[in-house]
Protein backbone atom coordinates (compact mmCIF):
# COMPACT_ATOMS: atom_id res chain seq x y z
CA UNK A 1 0.00 0.00 0.00
CA UNK A 2 1.20 3.46 -0.63
CA UNK A 3 0.89 6.93 0.61
CA UNK A 4 0.94 9.86 -2.23
CA UNK A 5 1.16 13.00 -1.41
CA UNK A 6 0.18 16.11 -3.17
CA UNK A 7 0.91 19.30 -2.90
CA UNK A 8 -1.08 21.27 -5.66
CA UNK A 9 -4.86 22.74 -5.54
CA UNK A 10 -7.09 20.84 -8.26
CA UNK A 11 -7.74 24.15 -9.36
CA UNK A 12 -4.84 25.55 -10.31
CA UNK A 13 -2.95 21.85 -11.77
CA UNK A 14 -3.99 19.13 -13.25
CA UNK A 15 -1.68 16.69 -11.64
CA UNK A 16 -4.11 15.35 -9.23
CA UNK A 17 -5.85 13.79 -12.32
CA UNK A 18 -2.35 11.73 -12.52
CA UNK A 19 -2.32 11.27 -9.09
CA UNK A 20 -5.76 9.65 -8.86
CA UNK A 21 -4.98 7.40 -12.14
CA UNK A 22 -1.64 5.87 -10.36
CA UNK A 23 -3.33 5.20 -6.96
CA UNK A 24 -4.18 1.43 -6.50
CA UNK A 25 -7.53 0.61 -4.58
CA UNK A 26 -5.89 0.50 -1.08
CA UNK A 27 -3.48 3.64 -1.53
CA UNK A 28 -4.54 6.68 0.73
CA UNK A 29 -3.64 10.30 -0.78
CA UNK A 30 -2.81 13.00 2.27
CA UNK A 31 -3.38 16.88 0.75
CA UNK A 32 -0.48 18.83 1.97
CA UNK A 33 0.59 22.67 1.38
CA UNK A 34 -1.52 24.11 -1.24
CA UNK A 35 -3.02 20.45 -1.84
CA UNK A 36 -5.19 21.50 1.04
CA UNK A 37 -7.40 23.20 -1.22
CA UNK A 38 -8.71 20.47 -2.74
CA UNK A 39 -10.21 19.53 0.62
CA UNK A 40 -12.60 22.03 0.24
CA UNK A 41 -16.27 21.30 -0.17
CA UNK A 42 -16.72 22.92 -4.31
CA UNK A 43 -13.35 21.36 -5.02
CA UNK A 44 -13.17 17.60 -2.75
CA UNK A 45 -15.02 16.60 -6.34
CA UNK A 46 -11.60 16.67 -8.16
CA UNK A 47 -10.97 13.76 -5.77
CA UNK A 48 -13.84 10.62 -6.61
CA UNK A 49 -13.61 7.46 -4.94
CA UNK A 50 -11.00 7.77 -2.03
CA UNK A 51 -13.28 7.55 0.84
CA UNK A 52 -11.84 6.87 3.93
CA UNK A 53 -8.78 7.56 2.14
CA UNK A 54 -8.04 11.28 1.73
CA UNK A 55 -6.34 12.79 4.22
CA UNK A 56 -5.71 16.66 4.60
CA UNK A 57 -2.77 18.54 6.70
CA UNK A 58 -4.41 20.39 9.84
CA UNK A 59 -1.76 22.86 10.11
CA UNK A 60 -1.57 23.91 6.31
CA UNK A 61 -5.78 24.06 6.33
CA UNK A 62 -5.44 26.20 9.72
CA UNK A 63 -2.63 28.43 8.38
CA UNK A 64 -4.75 29.15 4.91
CA UNK A 65 -8.24 29.78 7.04
CA UNK A 66 -9.82 26.57 5.42
CA UNK A 67 -10.32 24.51 8.85
CA UNK A 68 -14.05 25.27 8.49
CA UNK A 69 -14.23 24.26 5.04
CA UNK A 70 -13.04 21.06 4.59
CA UNK A 71 -15.40 18.53 3.53
CA UNK A 72 -16.54 15.95 5.57
CA UNK A 73 -15.20 13.36 3.40
CA UNK A 74 -11.81 14.44 4.29
CA UNK A 75 -9.75 13.10 7.42
CA UNK A 76 -7.92 15.45 8.87
CA UNK A 77 -4.57 14.75 10.61
CA UNK A 78 -1.64 16.67 12.32
CA UNK A 79 1.67 16.29 11.50
CA UNK A 80 2.01 13.26 13.74
CA UNK A 81 -0.84 11.88 11.79
CA UNK A 82 0.74 12.54 8.75
CA UNK A 83 3.92 9.89 9.68
CA UNK A 84 1.59 7.91 11.11
CA UNK A 85 0.57 8.12 7.69
CA UNK A 86 3.83 7.00 6.25
CA UNK A 87 4.88 4.28 9.03
CA UNK A 88 1.92 2.36 7.81
CA UNK A 89 2.62 2.69 4.04
CA UNK A 90 5.54 0.67 2.68
CA UNK A 91 6.24 3.99 0.14
CA UNK A 92 5.37 7.47 -0.43
CA UNK A 93 5.15 9.25 -3.61
CA UNK A 94 5.49 12.97 -3.68
CA UNK A 95 3.50 14.70 -6.94
CA UNK A 96 3.92 18.47 -7.40
CA UNK B 1 12.48 3.47 11.98
CA UNK B 2 15.58 5.23 10.22
CA UNK B 3 13.63 7.96 7.77
CA UNK B 4 15.18 9.84 5.44
CA UNK B 5 14.02 12.82 3.54
CA UNK B 6 14.39 14.41 0.39
CA UNK B 7 14.11 18.02 -0.51
CA UNK B 8 13.45 19.78 -3.53
CA UNK B 9 12.49 23.11 -3.26
CA UNK B 10 14.33 25.91 -1.93
CA UNK B 11 13.81 27.50 1.38
CA UNK B 12 11.15 30.13 1.23
CA UNK B 13 10.20 30.15 -2.62
CA UNK B 14 8.19 27.22 -1.76
CA UNK B 15 6.78 25.20 1.20
CA UNK B 16 8.92 22.56 0.85
CA UNK B 17 11.64 22.79 3.09
CA UNK B 18 9.16 23.76 5.90
CA UNK B 19 6.88 20.81 5.48
CA UNK B 20 10.14 18.98 5.36
CA UNK B 21 11.67 20.65 8.70
CA UNK B 22 7.61 20.66 10.41
CA UNK B 23 7.55 16.30 9.00
CA UNK B 24 11.27 16.00 11.21
CA UNK B 25 10.23 17.40 14.01
CA UNK B 26 6.86 15.27 13.91
CA UNK B 27 8.99 12.02 12.97
CA UNK B 28 11.30 12.69 16.03
CA UNK B 29 8.69 13.27 18.41
CA UNK B 30 7.03 9.92 17.11
CA UNK B 31 10.33 8.22 18.02
CA UNK B 32 11.89 7.96 15.03
CA UNK B 33 14.99 8.71 13.56
CA UNK B 34 15.75 11.16 11.10
CA UNK B 35 18.86 10.48 9.95
CA UNK B 36 19.98 11.78 6.42
CA UNK B 37 18.20 14.71 4.94
CA UNK B 38 19.49 14.87 0.86
CA UNK B 39 18.78 18.11 -0.57
CA UNK B 40 18.32 17.78 -4.83
CA UNK B 41 17.49 20.23 -7.11
CA UNK B 42 16.88 23.50 -6.27
CA UNK B 43 16.57 22.47 -2.80
CA UNK B 44 20.43 22.95 -2.37
CA UNK B 45 19.72 26.05 -1.88
CA UNK B 46 18.98 25.45 1.95
CA UNK B 47 22.40 25.15 2.65
CA UNK B 48 23.41 28.75 1.58
CA UNK B 49 25.71 29.53 4.44
CA UNK B 50 24.78 33.06 3.27
CA UNK B 51 21.13 33.19 4.41
CA UNK B 52 19.81 35.90 5.86
CA UNK B 53 16.30 36.25 6.42
CA UNK B 54 14.60 38.77 7.81
CA UNK B 55 14.34 38.44 11.87
CA UNK B 56 11.26 38.31 12.02
CA UNK B 57 11.15 35.00 9.85
CA UNK B 58 12.32 31.08 9.96
CA UNK B 59 16.31 30.58 9.35
CA UNK B 60 15.85 27.70 8.00
CA UNK B 61 18.96 27.18 7.19
CA UNK B 62 19.72 27.36 10.83
CA UNK B 63 16.91 25.00 11.48
CA UNK B 64 18.54 22.37 9.50
CA UNK B 65 22.12 23.18 11.16
CA UNK B 66 19.88 22.49 14.68
CA UNK B 67 18.62 19.42 13.26
CA UNK B 68 22.33 18.10 12.89
CA UNK B 69 23.25 19.16 16.50
CA UNK B 70 20.80 17.82 18.41
CA UNK B 71 19.81 14.65 16.23
CA UNK B 72 22.67 14.02 14.39
CA UNK B 73 20.94 13.80 10.95
CA UNK B 74 23.58 13.99 7.72
CA UNK B 75 22.61 16.80 5.61
CA UNK B 76 23.79 15.77 2.10
CA UNK B 77 24.01 18.09 -0.70
CA UNK B 78 24.01 16.78 -4.35
CA UNK B 79 27.38 18.31 -5.82
CA UNK B 80 26.32 18.37 -9.04
CA UNK B 81 22.74 20.13 -8.34
CA UNK B 82 24.93 22.83 -5.94
CA UNK B 83 27.56 23.54 -8.11
CA UNK B 84 25.86 24.44 -11.23
CA UNK B 85 23.71 26.64 -8.89
CA UNK B 86 26.27 27.95 -7.40
CA UNK B 87 26.71 26.70 -3.86
CA UNK B 88 30.69 25.27 -3.38
CA UNK B 89 32.31 23.95 -0.29
CA UNK B 90 35.68 25.57 0.44
CA UNK B 91 37.27 22.83 -1.78
CA UNK B 92 35.02 23.16 -4.59
CA UNK B 93 35.96 27.00 -4.37
CA UNK B 94 39.20 26.24 -4.39
CA UNK B 95 38.79 23.66 -7.57
CA UNK B 96 37.21 26.36 -9.36
CA UNK B 97 38.95 29.48 -8.46
CA UNK B 98 36.96 31.03 -6.58
CA UNK B 99 37.45 33.10 -3.48
CA UNK B 100 34.98 31.91 -0.60
CA UNK B 101 33.04 29.33 0.05
CA UNK B 102 29.18 29.33 0.16
CA UNK B 103 28.26 26.03 1.74
CA UNK B 104 29.72 24.80 4.60
CA UNK B 105 29.50 22.35 7.21
CA UNK B 106 26.75 20.67 8.21
CA UNK B 107 26.29 20.65 5.11
CA UNK B 108 28.00 18.10 3.30
CA UNK B 109 28.32 17.95 -0.47
CA UNK B 110 28.14 14.25 -1.90
CA UNK B 111 27.46 12.80 -5.43
CA UNK B 112 24.15 11.94 -6.61
CA UNK B 113 24.75 7.89 -5.60
CA UNK B 114 24.45 8.59 -1.82
CA UNK B 115 20.83 9.00 -2.52
CA UNK B 116 20.75 5.50 -3.82
CA UNK B 117 21.87 4.54 -0.90
CA UNK B 118 19.95 6.23 1.39
CA UNK B 119 17.06 4.55 0.09
CA UNK B 120 18.79 0.94 0.80
CA UNK B 121 19.76 2.42 4.58
CA UNK B 122 16.73 3.45 5.67
CA UNK B 123 13.17 2.47 6.35
CA UNK B 124 11.27 5.68 5.09
CA UNK B 125 12.35 8.49 2.65
CA UNK B 126 9.91 10.93 2.22
CA UNK B 127 10.86 14.01 -0.65
CA UNK B 128 9.30 17.07 -0.38
CA UNK B 129 8.73 19.36 -3.38
CA UNK B 130 8.10 22.49 -4.78
CA UNK C 1 -5.98 -5.03 -23.43
CA UNK C 2 -2.41 -5.48 -21.24
CA UNK C 3 0.74 -4.03 -23.06
CA UNK C 4 2.59 -4.96 -19.85
CA UNK C 5 4.25 -8.24 -21.28
CA UNK C 6 5.97 -9.24 -17.95
CA UNK C 7 4.78 -8.15 -14.31
CA UNK C 8 6.44 -4.79 -13.84
CA UNK C 9 9.34 -4.67 -11.25
CA UNK C 10 12.45 -3.44 -10.47
CA UNK C 11 14.27 -1.67 -7.92
CA UNK C 12 14.19 1.46 -9.28
CA UNK C 13 11.27 3.16 -10.84
CA UNK C 14 11.83 6.87 -11.96
CA UNK C 15 8.42 8.88 -12.92
CA UNK C 16 9.31 11.50 -15.59
CA UNK C 17 6.98 14.26 -15.82
CA UNK C 18 8.37 17.07 -16.67
CA UNK C 19 9.13 17.92 -20.74
CA UNK C 20 12.54 19.15 -21.71
CA UNK C 21 14.37 22.34 -22.06
CA UNK C 22 11.72 23.99 -19.75
CA UNK C 23 13.24 23.42 -16.82
CA UNK C 24 15.57 21.06 -15.22
CA UNK C 25 13.64 18.58 -13.44
CA UNK C 26 13.76 16.09 -16.59
CA UNK C 27 17.59 16.32 -16.58
CA UNK C 28 18.18 15.40 -12.99
CA UNK C 29 15.23 13.00 -13.06
CA UNK C 30 17.00 10.79 -15.45
CA UNK C 31 20.78 11.34 -13.71
CA UNK C 32 18.78 9.83 -10.25
CA UNK C 33 18.06 6.96 -13.14
CA UNK C 34 21.70 6.54 -14.21
CA UNK C 35 23.22 6.94 -11.19
CA UNK C 36 20.99 3.66 -9.82
CA UNK C 37 21.81 1.81 -13.09
CA UNK C 38 25.31 2.59 -12.59
CA UNK C 39 25.52 1.12 -8.86
CA UNK C 40 23.70 -1.84 -10.36
CA UNK C 41 20.32 -1.15 -9.68
CA UNK C 42 17.38 -2.46 -12.18
CA UNK C 43 15.63 0.43 -13.31
CA UNK C 44 12.44 1.72 -15.03
CA UNK C 45 10.84 4.87 -16.36
CA UNK C 46 8.02 5.56 -16.21
CA UNK C 47 6.57 8.69 -18.19
CA UNK C 48 3.58 10.39 -17.73
CA UNK C 49 1.99 13.90 -18.80
CA UNK C 50 4.44 15.99 -20.07
CA UNK C 51 7.22 13.56 -19.20
CA UNK C 52 6.20 12.00 -22.17
CA UNK C 53 7.42 14.76 -24.07
CA UNK C 54 10.61 14.11 -23.58
CA UNK C 55 10.67 10.89 -25.66
CA UNK C 56 9.65 12.85 -28.64
CA UNK C 57 12.23 12.09 -32.13
CA UNK C 58 13.68 15.45 -33.89
CA UNK C 59 14.61 17.01 -30.22
CA UNK C 60 17.47 19.94 -30.42
CA UNK C 61 20.04 21.29 -27.54
CA UNK C 62 18.19 24.53 -26.24
CA UNK C 63 18.95 28.01 -28.18
CA UNK C 64 21.29 28.69 -25.54
CA UNK C 65 23.14 25.77 -26.15
CA UNK C 66 21.20 23.68 -22.81
CA UNK C 67 21.98 20.14 -23.52
CA UNK C 68 18.86 18.54 -24.47
CA UNK C 69 17.55 15.28 -22.95
CA UNK C 70 17.75 13.35 -26.63
CA UNK C 71 21.17 12.30 -26.27
CA UNK C 72 20.72 10.82 -22.52
CA UNK C 73 18.03 8.78 -23.28
CA UNK C 74 19.48 7.37 -26.29
CA UNK C 75 22.63 5.96 -24.01
CA UNK C 76 19.78 4.26 -21.64
CA UNK C 77 20.33 0.79 -23.27
CA UNK C 78 23.69 1.06 -22.61
CA UNK C 79 22.77 1.54 -19.12
CA UNK C 80 20.83 -0.97 -19.21
CA UNK C 81 17.95 0.98 -18.35
CA UNK C 82 15.14 -1.45 -21.59
CA UNK C 83 11.67 -0.81 -19.46
CA UNK C 84 10.48 2.23 -20.76
CA UNK C 85 6.80 2.27 -19.85
CA UNK C 86 5.07 5.41 -21.18
CA UNK C 87 1.17 5.65 -19.97
CA UNK C 88 -0.82 5.64 -23.24
CA UNK C 89 -3.24 8.49 -22.06
CA UNK C 90 -0.60 11.03 -21.84
CA UNK C 91 0.36 9.96 -25.10
CA UNK C 92 -3.03 10.01 -27.04
CA UNK C 93 -3.79 13.37 -25.17
CA UNK C 94 -0.87 14.74 -26.93
CA UNK C 95 -1.87 13.61 -30.00
CA UNK C 96 1.35 11.11 -29.99
CA UNK C 97 2.00 7.70 -30.63
CA UNK C 98 4.88 5.14 -30.10
CA UNK C 99 5.67 5.79 -33.94
CA UNK C 100 7.04 9.03 -32.79
CA UNK C 101 9.15 8.21 -30.02
CA UNK C 102 12.76 7.43 -30.18
CA UNK C 103 12.88 4.28 -28.24
CA UNK C 104 10.76 1.11 -28.35
CA UNK C 105 8.19 1.58 -25.24
CA UNK C 106 5.96 -0.53 -22.92
CA UNK C 107 2.38 1.44 -23.20
CA UNK C 108 0.66 1.27 -19.63
CA UNK C 109 -3.01 1.93 -19.62
CA UNK C 110 -4.62 3.35 -16.18
CA UNK C 111 -5.36 0.32 -13.93
CA UNK C 112 -1.71 -1.47 -15.04
CA UNK C 113 -0.59 2.31 -13.34
CA UNK C 114 -0.54 1.11 -9.74
CA UNK C 115 1.52 -2.44 -11.29
CA UNK C 116 4.07 -0.28 -12.42
CA UNK C 117 4.34 1.43 -8.78
CA UNK C 118 4.00 -1.45 -6.93
CA UNK C 119 6.52 -3.25 -8.52
CA UNK C 120 9.19 -1.64 -7.99
CA UNK C 121 10.71 -1.40 -4.79
CA UNK C 122 11.73 2.44 -4.90
CA UNK C 123 9.63 5.23 -6.54
CA UNK C 124 11.09 8.73 -7.24
CA UNK C 125 8.64 11.13 -9.03
CA UNK C 126 10.06 13.80 -10.48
Amino acid sequence: MLLHLLNRAPSSSSVHQDVLRAMGEEDELILIEDGVFGAVSAQVQHLPGLEGRLFALREDLESRGLAGRCDARVIIVDMDGFVALTEEAQRTVSWF
Amino acid sequence: MRYALLVLGGPYSHQAAHSALRFAHAAIARGHRVDTVFFYHDGIYNAAHFAAPPQDEPHLVDAWRDLQRTQGTALQVCVAAALRRGLLDAREAERHGKSGASLEPPFELTGLGQLLDIGQTHERLITFAP
Amino acid sequence: MSEIPEAPHGDLLVMLRHAPHGGLWLREALDVALVGAAFGQSVSLLLMGDGVWALLQGQGPGPLGQKGSQSTFEMLEMYDIERLYVDADSLEARGLTRDDLLLPVIEVSTPELSTVLAGHRQIFNF
